[in-house]
């Protein structure tokens, strides 16, 4: 097969905060210290910048002073600044404002924003340094020679759902560089690949995720402040589960809403899709979305493990950046800021190496220096074993974050985490000998479309789209899941995707199949992380496809 | 010399020939001369309207076996062509005959071939082409390496036909004779035909009965298809229908399928997910039959029954029978 090639000197894989951070730090660095032009390349899957972001969003500008001084003048949509935080404990039917705010969750200085719109922004600031971005063009293998990694094949388009070639096909595109820079997300499917082929996780805890639903809501005006945070714990959530919601009043009476659950629970039936439901019925909430639009629907799991679930951060011939690299504070519910941060410095690592001729580990490993003596670690360090805390319940948990807030992280043995799908307990271990019916979610919520709403209406206000004559993206190993999937874990797949992608349906010989709606998909990656038997691979879909996150 | 082969179909030119002709007149500014070359049978006609072109030659190749498109004879009889003109660059629409023959003849010839080009320029005495890349992102600019002639295709539209310059007087004709190895043409042509119309077009009918999740089995959709009658209606369905293959995907209505605004529309058994709502809200009158009155196609329907289809519809079948 012919395939086109490209040769750079840079590719940055993923046009997110970190992607494009990097991007940016290059062309300065470019423009500051001059030298041979470098060729830089930045591929994405989405068809246009930002349509793939999606986050709470507060940003913490600390890097964006750093990487883009004067931004204020230059456009950024910084939305509002953050004007009062409170934060409340739900029961269900009351809340309990905490006294003080503890400093985690203080956010003076910083500033609610879209990320989506964020990110847009941040691209034309590189598209404006004349770098070229490659909007609709996923990254779906890592090149290699040896252990060394030279690039990035990019999906094929236009092939049929039995893997035949249509009249538009095109063979991916090899793109070859010195230095690869993965900025491939949460979960990212390219930086998975490193994990099994290079093994870069051996030396790391296991990383640890929560899967994240969010709303944007119209609401009355005068009903909320602008600038106003607002974050709960408790309700509906048990002791058993990890998580909590955020609301944020943007401009223009528009909220953010939005509920975290941590990817590590154990009732195989739980849904944190009808999770999310409860939480909007409490009064506290309906009283806030009473006469409210729902405006906008998304989902995306995030990296919670922090500091001790790095991955080996260089290989020969490339570097990780952002969410692919876990950069996210849990405590601080924020990783934007680290994300860039880390952009920058595998950008700064990268123009080193390439100047000295030498993108080996032995030159790219100083990423790792960089990091360890960068904002990054001085943030993330003594908050290391929180998530994995909370592993052992609310209380413990707690307590663990209050003495790691005190002491700095200092004196305090290191937890150990697990595969948050290995939390997952069997039906009969977790309900005993009742007899349970696995269709349903173990927390249903009623759906009344006003202000609850069921699966698939959510993927259609994600704006999600898919070809559907294209190969499945979802890589299932389907014999599990009608033979034990059922009576060991009552289809959690069914439950945890918050966009109805799995269904089980009658098989037409009395047993069930499963159904796989790869269209409805909205890249979340919360299958591929939750699945107990870890048969499901999340891949690219066709280049440009998925979720049209426009403003969350 | 630049060698335009121009295209022709039942001695109709298509007119991305006058397209490429204006390309080569580009390219060459006067300092080369241009032939263009047509094949087919009986092209006598077609020579003499491209020799209105400002162009040194008009090449007729006329051949029984050329009457009808085969890759094999047009590449047999180009490759005479090209051997006795001995061009530098020869010049093709980007049509999708060309697609077809066009690696052929160059491997036969072992030449370059530049495909899909958009513009043409002279830059250090070489000709370079430019040519999209990676759908267009980028402009690669091309110059062909090796010996020549090098095989060139004109992206349609990229230049204006309107642009190719007359001559003040008609070019010279030449008839060109080919010999044609009929034993090594591998393809043999059937009669042209129009692929059918697709069977259905739901956009085009004033009223439709779509099935949804309720009809249970497919066995059921009998009874819908009876309604459909009934109604003098197209039948069409909600997703899970086709998507367990009960009816092809050409019926489906909604977002991942067809948007219809019929004058009449009757639900039946589609519980209304806004995937489906939105292909078919626009119908001037909706009738809903569903069992569950929570149902969101209520929402939007003018008539809502709630009950069992399996009864609602001999009934409906019956009164409208009568």
């Amino acid at each position: 097969m012919n395939r086109e090639t490209l040769e750079v000197d840079v590719l940055i894989v993923g046009a997110g905060p970190a992607g494009l951070s990097a991007a940016v730090r290059l062309a300065q660095l470019q423009k500051g210290k001059g030298g041979e032009a470098l060729s830089i390349a930045v591929i994405e899957k989405a068809p246009d910048a930002g349509r793939h972001q999606l986050s709470g969003a507060l940003l913490d500008p600390s890097t964006l002073k750093d990487l883009i001084p004067g931004y204020e003048s230059k456009g950024a949509p910084l939305g509002t600044p953050v004007d009062n935080d409170n934060i409340y404990f739900l029961t269900e039917k009351s809340k309990f404002r905490l006294p003080i705010t503890p400093p985690p969750f203080q956010n003076h200085g910083n500033h609610i924003i879209s990320l989506s719109h964020f990110t847009k922004w941040l691209a034309s600031q590189v598209e404006a340094e004349g770098i070229d971005l490659f909007w609709g063009f996923p990254g779906q293998h890592v090149l290699y020679d040896g252990k060394r990694v030279i690039g990035v094949r990019t999906g094929d388009r236009g092939v049929d759902k039995h893997g035949k070639p249509k009249g538009a096909f095109e063979p991916g595109a090899d793109i070859h560089a010195k230095v690869t820079i993965f900025a491939d997300g949460v979960r990212g499917h390219l930086t998975r690949q490193l994990y099994r082929e290079l093994q870069i996780g051996s030396g790391a805890e296991p990383p640890q995720f929560a899967i994240g639903i969010k709303e944007l809501w119209d609401i009355p005006k005068d009903r909320l402040k602008p600038g106003t945070v607002i974050h709960t714990l408790g309700y509906p959530l048990r002791q058993e589960e990890f998580g909590g919601s955020w609301l944020y009043a943007m401009h223009d009476s528009r909220i953010s809403i939005g509920f975290v659950v941590g990817l590590e629970y154990r009732d195989p039936l739980f849904d944190p899709h009808a999770a999310f439901q409860h939480f909007k019925r409490h009064p506290f909430i309906s009283s806030i979305l009473e006469g409210a639009q729902l405006v906008r629907y998304g989902a995306k799991a995030l990296p919670e493990g922090g500091w001790n679930t790095q991955p080996q951060l260089f290989v020969d011939g490339a570097l990780i950046v952002g969410d692919a690299a876990n950069f996210v504070n849990s405590t601080r519910l924020k990783g934007i800021h680290l994300a860039m941060r880390s952009g920058m410095l595998a950008a700064e690592t990268a123009f080193d190496a390439l100047r000295a001729g030498d993108t080996s580990t032995k030159t790219l490993s100083t990423y790792k220096t960089r990091v360890d003596a960068s904002a990054i670690k001085t943030e993330l360090y003594p908050m290391r074993n929180v998530h994995q805390a909370f592993g052992g319940g609310l209380i413990a948990g707690s307590a663990y974050a209050g003495i790691a807030m005190f002491t700095n992280g200092r004196l305090l043995p290191d937890v150990s985490g697990h595969d948050g799908h290995h939390a997952m307990r069997r039906i009969d271990t977790y309900y005993g000998l009742d007899k349970r019916d696995d269709q349903v979610p173990s927390n249903a919520a009623p759906i009344d479309r006003k202000l609850t709403f069921d699966k698939v209406t959510g993927a259609h206000y994600s704006g999600t789209h898919h070809d559907e004559d294209q190969p499945v993206h979802l890589l299932v190993q389907t014999d599990v899941c009608h033979t034990i999937c059922g009576s060991e874990y009552g289809h959690p797949c069914v439950k945890f995707c918050p966009a109805n992608v799995y269904e089980m349906v009658d098989d037409g010989g009395g047993g069930k199949r499963l159904q796989i709606n790869a269209s409805n998909c909205v890249h979340c990656k919360t299958c591929d992380i939750m699945d107990p038997y870890q048969v499901i691979t999340w891949v690219a879909p066709e280049g440009g496809e998925g979720p049209s996150y426009d403003g969350m | 010399m630049i060698l335009v082969v121009a295209e022709q179909k039942d001695g109709k030119l298509n007119r991305a020939s006058w397209e490429t002709i204006a390309a080569a007149q580009q390219l060459s500014g006067g300092s080369m001369p241009i032939k263009v070359g047509v094949a087919g049978q009986n092209v006598a006609a077609v020579a003499n309207e491209l020799a209105q072109a400002a162009v040194a030659e008009v090449i007729a190749v006329d051949h029984a076996s050329l009457a009808h498109y085969t890759p094999d004879a047009f590449v047999q009889a180009l490759q005479q062509v090209i051997a006795e003109a001995k061009p530098v660059l020869v010049f093709f629409p980007h049509t999708y005959q060309t697609r077809d023959f066009s690696p052929t003849l160059a491997t036969r010839l072992d030449r370059a071939l530049v495909t899909d080009v958009i513009a043409v320029k002279q830059s250090g005495g070489a000709a370079t082409f430019a040519r999209p890349m990676f759908q267009g992102k980028l402009t690669a600019d091309v110059q062909p390496q090796g010996p020549t002639p090098h095989l060139v295709t004109i992206q349609i539209g990229a230049f204006r036909a309107d642009a190719a310059q007359r001559g003040a007087a008609a070019a010279p004709v030449k008839t060109h004779t080919v010999t044609i190895d009929e034993s090594k043409l591998r393809q043999k042509t059937e009669a042209p035909f129009q692929e059918a119309k697709q069977a259905v077009d739901l956009s085009q009918a004033e009223r439709i009965v779509a099935v949804g999740r309720g009809i249970k089995s497919q066995e059921n959709i009998a009874v819908a298809e009876q309604l459909a009658k009934a109604f003098g209606a197209e039948l069409a369905a909600s997703r899970p229908i086709c998507d367990n293959g009960w009816l092809p995907m050409e019926r489906q209505i909604g977002s991942s399928g067809q948007t219809v605004a019929p004058k009449l529309y009757v639900a039946l058994g589609i519980s209304g997910a806004i995937q489906h709502l939105v292909g078919m809200k626009g119908s001037r009158t909706i009738v809903a039959i569903n069992k569950d009155a929570e149902s969101p196609i209520f929402e939007v329907a003018d008539y809502g029954i709630q009950g069992d289809l399996f009864e609602l519809a001999p009934a409906i079948i019956a009164e409208l029978q009568k």
